[in-house]
């Protein structure tokens, strides 16, 4: 038996991963993103000349699971066909047995990266309710995506904004493709506990609980989802991880108070987070149109239904909505005043 | 469209392959004695590289350690301790030898040990020379991590070279030697500046033939590696998690 | 509540303000009703004409110069009528002008489009 040198185990390893493309109208690019079960490149479609994301499963099961995984969460994409959410264009095996989609490539940042670049509030609230049309039409076609944070948000050049990573989907209720349903009749992406994924010691991945059910990203998962009551999970669940959103978008950080030096959270603001991330599902928005309503209403420079305002704070809030024209009024009693006195000089 | 559709040839592994924890808890003795070889023949190396370079043994102690763990492994029932829910089998195996050396530590002894006899040829002589090639600092302090690191690379390497040695095997069964020789040539020793045209022009084939080959050697290669690293695991978790590992799947 | 409107009522409103304000002038104070009545008409018509055009137009800074064109040409007519008191009656004719064009791009509801078939 041959000894192996580094150098050989690298090429073997760089070898064993790069998927086989052919026979498939794809030409492999460069890679460029890694995934809880699988690895993005961007391909090229051959026939149609254009650039795709190609996703393909790393390692097989041996029960056929992660293989299922991927294919729903292309089926789920499929059934979601809306500006906020990627597109998927294509599902398939590879000459290698594994399972691959491909879908719109996007050009553009995570929204963690992006949002650097971004300094106004209400420029970051504008996103932020892209993010919720978006989950709010999932939602509507009864899918959780159950793994919102910013790195699964991608902004596109031209400032649009795409929910990605539907891995970790559940589907609450057939509005979607009966055959995604026909094929699990339980209709959730994965939530059985025998079913587990690979736990990461990274506290940006997406991790399982002990005994295998997959839950999300700490600090923008639900309390319900910590736990792996995934039987009970609703649109609410996403809610929570769309105030840790809002919470990072303003903050920095998806939990607790605001980083030293960093901008200080207005209180209409704090409290739609605080409101959307209650331990308590009820305590919630129930749904996320809600939440976007009251996003919405703040940056109209209207009372949000999340905090109940003292007269000073209303007086404030009126002030700053209607400035300048306070201002123009303001000038023009100054004006007659001045006027006046002139006269009876 | 059924998920059934998307079932490819190649991808899946043959159900009758059991793990070598499920054969090692087996009534049947010689199941017993089969899944100490095939534990044997993937961890030997590691754990005779592990005991050098860890305890700092002089070789022929460190061969006598070797066997000696491998020997005892059944009959101190340290399989049936194994759980995979708390560990995985390969860091399982690494601290069972620690455990080992330490008790051999203490007892000195160096009389005949019990256990099975082993009837795997283990080439002391070449894991030496292995040793001298890998690249180790052993003057560094080494700590947890840095021995599982150790560990896992030595394992991986393993793992690979007995993947290589059953492609060689498949590739001489299906009467594709030059397959594994383009393989050798350009996966196991090839520099970074040899190129496909370069094996091209050598072997007389066109490009594409090459590229063709070499897609089928590294897809089998894949397909083996896999099939021996889901024989060594113990659950379909931990199969995911070493997959990932060794071959350095893991999300960054 | 639309442009219009908007700005029919600020400009009655701010109309009857600068009309009202005659009171601190005692020479005129004797024709105080007729003042406020047609300060308010003026500010009235300026304010409907900065409504229609802040639904046509949406853009501040020419409601704004809309605004102050209205206000300064009505004022201008009064102040004629008037034989006098100019600059007391067209500048804060103008200002009420500047003020009703920038409320009426600003707020108010914009008239929903209808989709064409």
């Amino acid at each position: 038996m041959n000894f192996l040198s580094d150098q050989a185990l690298k090429r073997l390893r760089d070898g064993a991963e790069m998927p086989d493309l052919a026979g498939t109208r794809y030409r492999m690019l460069e890679r460029i993103a890694r995934g809880g079960m699988g690895v993005v490149y961007t391909a090229e479609d051959e026939n149609l000349g254009r650039r795709v994301a190609l996703k393909v499963l790393d390692v097989p099961g041996t029960d056929g699971d992660l293989r299922n995984r991927l294919i729903r969460e292309a089926r789920v994409l499929a059934a979601l066909e809306h500006p906020g959410i990627v597109p998927v264009h294509d599902v398939g095996t590879l000459g290698d047995g594994r399972v691959f989609y491909t879908m719109k490539f996007v050009e553009g940042n995570r929204l963690d990266k992006f949002i650097e670049s971004v300094a106004s509030v209400p420029d970051r609230l504008r996103i932020f309710l892209r993010i919720c049309d978006a989950v709010a039409f999932a939602h509507a076609r009864g899918v959780l995506h159950r793994d919102l944070k910013p790195a699964n948000i991608m902004v596109g050049p031209f400032g649009e904004v795409l929910v990605m990573d539907w891995g970790l989907a559940k589907i609450l209720r057939g509005e979607v493709s009966s055959t995604m349903l026909a094929a699990d009749p339980e209709a959730t992406v994965f939530d059985k506990p025998k079913q587990a994924n690979i736990a990461s010691a990274a506290t940006e991945a997406s991790v399982v609980t002990g005994h295998g059910t997959v839950m999300g990203t700490p600090g923008y998962m639900s309390p319900e989802q910590a736990r792996g009551d995934v039987e009970h999970l609703d649109t609410r669940s996403d809610i929570y991880s769309l105030g840790a959103l809002l919470r990072f978008l303003l903050t920095g950080q998806p939990e607790g108070a605001s980083t030293p030096g960093g901008p200080r959270l207005d209180k209409s603001l704090a409290a739609i987070c605080a409101k959307a991330t209650e331990a308590a599902p009820a305590e919630r928005y129930p749904d996320v149109q809600e939440m976007a309503l009251d996003v919405s209403r703040y940056l109209d420079g209207l009372a949000v239904g999340a905090h109940r305002e003292s007269l000073f704070e209303k007086a404030g809030r009126f002030y700053r909505r209607y400035r300048f024209f306070i201002l123009l009024i303001a000038a023009y009693l100054a004006m007659r005043v001045l006027i006046l006195l002139f006269m009876h000089r | 469209m059924s998920e059934d559709d998307f079932q490819p040839s190649g991808d899946r592994f043959p159900l009758t392959r059991r793990s070598v924890i499920e054969r090692a808890h087996s009534i049947d003795a010689e199941e017993r004695a089969g899944a100490l070889e095939a534990l044997c023949v993937a961890y030997w190396k590691p754990v005779y590289k592990y005991v050098r370079w860890r305890w700092n043994r002089p070789a022929h102690d460190a061969q006598d350690l070797t066997q000696g763990f491998f020997a005892g492994l059944l009959e101190r029932g340290l399989l049936d301790k194994f759980d995979s829910k708390k560990s995985r089998l390969r860091t399982y195996l690494r601290v069972c030898v620690d455990s080992f050396v330490m008790n051999e530590d203490k007892a000195e002894r160096r009389q005949k040990r019990g256990g099975a006899v082993l009837h795997v040829a283990l080439d002391f002589a070449g894991a030496e020379e292995e040793l001298g090639a890998t690249v180790m600092d052993a003057a560094r302090i080494p700590s947890p991590e840095s021995l599982e690191q150790f560990f896992e690379k030595e394992w991986v390497r393993s793992l690979f070279a007995l993947a290589v040695e059953d492609l060689r095997a498949f590739c001489a069964s299906r009467e594709r030697e030059r397959t594994f020789h383009l393989f050798e040539a350009y996966d196991l020793e090839g520099n970074e500046t040899i190129s496909y045209q370069q094996m091209a022009r050598e072997y007389g084939l066109s490009v594409v033939e090459v590229t063709n080959a070499l897609a089928w050697a590294r897809r089998e290669f894949r397909r083996i590696a896999l099939e021996r690293l889901r024989v060594l695991s113990s659950s379909e978790e931990e199969f995911q998690r070493e997959a990932r590992a060794a071959f350095g799947w893991v999300a960054k | 509540m639309n442009k219009v409107l908007l700005g029919l009522l600020l400009g009655a409103v701010l109309g009857a303000v600068d009309g009202g304000t005659a009171w601190f002038t005692p020479a005129v104070r004797a024709q105080l009703a007729g003042i406020i009545f047609g300060s308010t008409i003026k500010g009235l018509i300026a304010g409907v004409a900065a409504g229609i055009f802040a639904r046509k137009v949406n853009s501040v800074p020419l409601g704004i110069l809309f605004g102050l064109a209205v206000g300064f040409v009505l004022a201008f007519i009064v102040a004629y009528l008037q034989h006098g008191y100019y600059f007391e009656i067209i500048l804060p004719g103008s200002i009420v002008g500047l003020i009703v064009g920038y409320a009426t791009q600003r707020y108010g509801a914009a008239p929903t489009p209808v989709a064409s078939r």
